[in-house]
């Protein structure tokens, strides 16, 4: 269980994260929604460590990893997939997919070596590109790859930033099945921060609406889908 | 014919030299950000620690190895010692720009290079030394006939070419060389990938140093032994690396083969006066007409 209690994170001296608390379940998938600018993307930021919060506290699985580097967050079984499809573009296919694995390439390669596989089982696009650079890719392609950079590392805790941005509906709707069917699958935890209200509640257990750095609502994804008021006051549709 | 010849074998044995020089510069420029001046100085040191183990009646090869271990080793010294704990430090806005971030070590590279040159000359005097070949470097003899070429100008080529092939395998072929090219390529993926980037900085300076070590050993026998004689391989390293491409080790190797063999033919058609002369209007051609170099990307021309 990912357990977060009154995180503020600070950009110099405007407070992007204002006391924020959450919990996000084990096996279950968990939103984070909110306008441009609310706080969702830092929120990810402070749990990897890319931000570093002035205080509150992150736990998971019950212990503390404020203070802990991006590298070792990742050997905890976090993985965070970076808003804008963030994948190494000079780099091959191949080797953006094995890069996600290192780490654990000394302790266990064969698993490294099924864990690859398994993600060209999951998007096939990326196999057929497998040689290309990841550069050379479509945007939806880019994503698939993103995500299968944080899932070859066999992550407990997926940290998905906005994987619909930019991308066809189609496209969107595959992604998120995907990891929808990862989630229910094998147990996988999702925080999943998304501008597309509509498609991050319909597939999540759980919905939390942050406006201006603080939680606002906090509720079961399908009670959040049919608050319409809510909707209208913090999402403007 | 004979002469031709002389100057293409003479010339790819010098650029080979050059290739190394801005193969070092290189990585530390795209493992770190940082253009380091001291890295001749560098190479300066680790052949004087050798021409003291020769002077001491060691092999050749001993002392060759024991120059190039040392090179590592103060290649990840310079890192460890002043480059993190720099890149560390938050002391003011002004310092923390980013225009000042990629000053700062420049500069200290500088006084690196400094510390280094004045240390050379109390430990060592600064006469200057010769320093040994392990082959002849007379013309090579074959058949009773006298080439256009050196053993000592085969070993270069031949160690060079050596040391590129082992280079590009651990970067295209081993996990390490890949989480080199990540965190120097998007340290942010990197960080997120699991990929201990500090360590990565540290392993360009080791082998930036290594390669660096290896080409003063080379250069050294042409040029004679005193803390300075290395600058000029840094310039003309320095402007391999950007008429290759900064941010290309591919690119950079071209660049100091490319050199090497301009460098020879002015020296042997023309008068050496104006090999200076060429190797700036080579620089400035590349700067004016294809700036982000041969092989560079277009984005990073930060220098």
């Amino acid at each position: 269980m990912l357990e977060i209690k009154d995180l503020v994170t600070e950009y110099g001296s405007v407070k992007a994260l204002n006391g924020v608390s959450l919990v996000a379940h084990v096996g279950k998938i968990t939103t984070v929604i909110g306008a441009n600018g609310a706080g969702k993307s830092t929120l990810l930021r402070t749990i990897s460590a890319l931000e570093q919060p002035r205080s509150g506290n992150i736990s998971w699985n019950g212990k503390s990893i404020v203070g802990l580097s991006p590298e070792k967050i990742v050997r905890l079984g976090i993985a965070h997939v970076p808003e804008g499809h963030a994948v190494i573009s000079q780099l091959s296919v191949e080797e953006n997919i094995s890069m996600g694995a290192l780490f654990r390439m000394r302790s266990n390669k064969v698993d490294v070596k099924n864990a690859q596989q398994e993600m060209y089982q999951l998007f096939p696009r990326l196999e057929e590109r497998k040689n290309q650079l990841a550069g050379s890719l479509s945007g939806g392609e880019r994503q698939m790859l993103a995500i299968s950079r944080a899932l070859v590392s066999r992550p407990s805790l997926l940290l998905l930033d906005e994987p619909s941005l930019g991308l066809a509906p189609l496209i969107v709707e595959q992604i998120i099945q995907t990891i929808n069917d990862l989630c229910r699958n094998t147990g996988l935890t999702v925080l999943l921060v998304e501008q597309n209200a509509n498609t991050a509640l319909s597939v999540a257990d759980h919905g939390i609406l942050l406006s201006l750095g603080s939680v606002v609502a906090d509720l079961p994804a399908a009670q959040m889908k049919a608050d319409v008021s809510l909707r209208a006051a913090y999402l403007g549709y | 014919m004979e002469i031709f010849l002389s100057a293409i074998f003479s010339g790819t044995s010098r650029g080979a030299i050059y290739a190394l020089a801005a193969l070092g510069l290189v990585l530390v420029w795209r493992g770190a950000g940082v253009v380091n001046f001291a890295q001749m100085g560098q190479a300066m040191f680790t052949t004087y620690i050798a021409s003291t183990l020769i002077g001491h009646h060691y092999s050749y090869w001993l002392a060759f190895i024991v120059a190039l271990i040392s090179g590592g080793i103060l290649g990840a010294f310079v890192d460890l010692t002043v480059m993190r704990p720099l890149s560390r430090k938050r002391s003011s806005n002004f310092l923390d720009s980013p225009a000042m971030h990629s000053t700062i070590p420049v500069i200290a590279s500088l006084g690196i290079l400094g510390i280094l040159q004045s240390g050379a000359g109390i430990f060592w005097a600064a006469e200057e030394r010769g320093f040994p070949t392990p082959v002849n470097s007379l013309g090579l003899v074959i058949g009773g006939k006298t080439m256009p070429f050196t053993a000592f100008d085969l070993f270069v080529i031949g160690t060079v070419f050596i040391t590129l092939v082992i280079t590009t395998y651990f970067f295209k072929g081993t996990g390490m060389g890949l989480a080199m090219r990540a965190s120097a390529l998007n340290s942010e993926v990197a960080r997120l990938s699991g990929i201990k980037i500090g360590s990565m900085r540290t392993l360009s300076w080791t082998i930036s140093g290594v390669a660096s070590s290896l080409a003063g050993l080379l250069v050294t026998p042409s040029a004679n032994l005193s803390p300075s004689t290395l600058d000029l391989i840094l310039i003309i390293g320095f402007t391999a690396a950007v008429v290759g491409g900064l941010d290309s080790l591919l690119g950079s190797v071209i660049g100091g083969f490319a050199l090497g063999l301009l460098i020879s033919f002015v020296n042997v058609y023309d008068t050496p006066e104006d090999i200076f002369l060429a190797i700036l209007v080579v620089l400035l051609a590349v700067l004016l007409i294809r700036p982000q170099g041969l092989l560079g990307s277009k984005e990073v021309r930060r220098v």
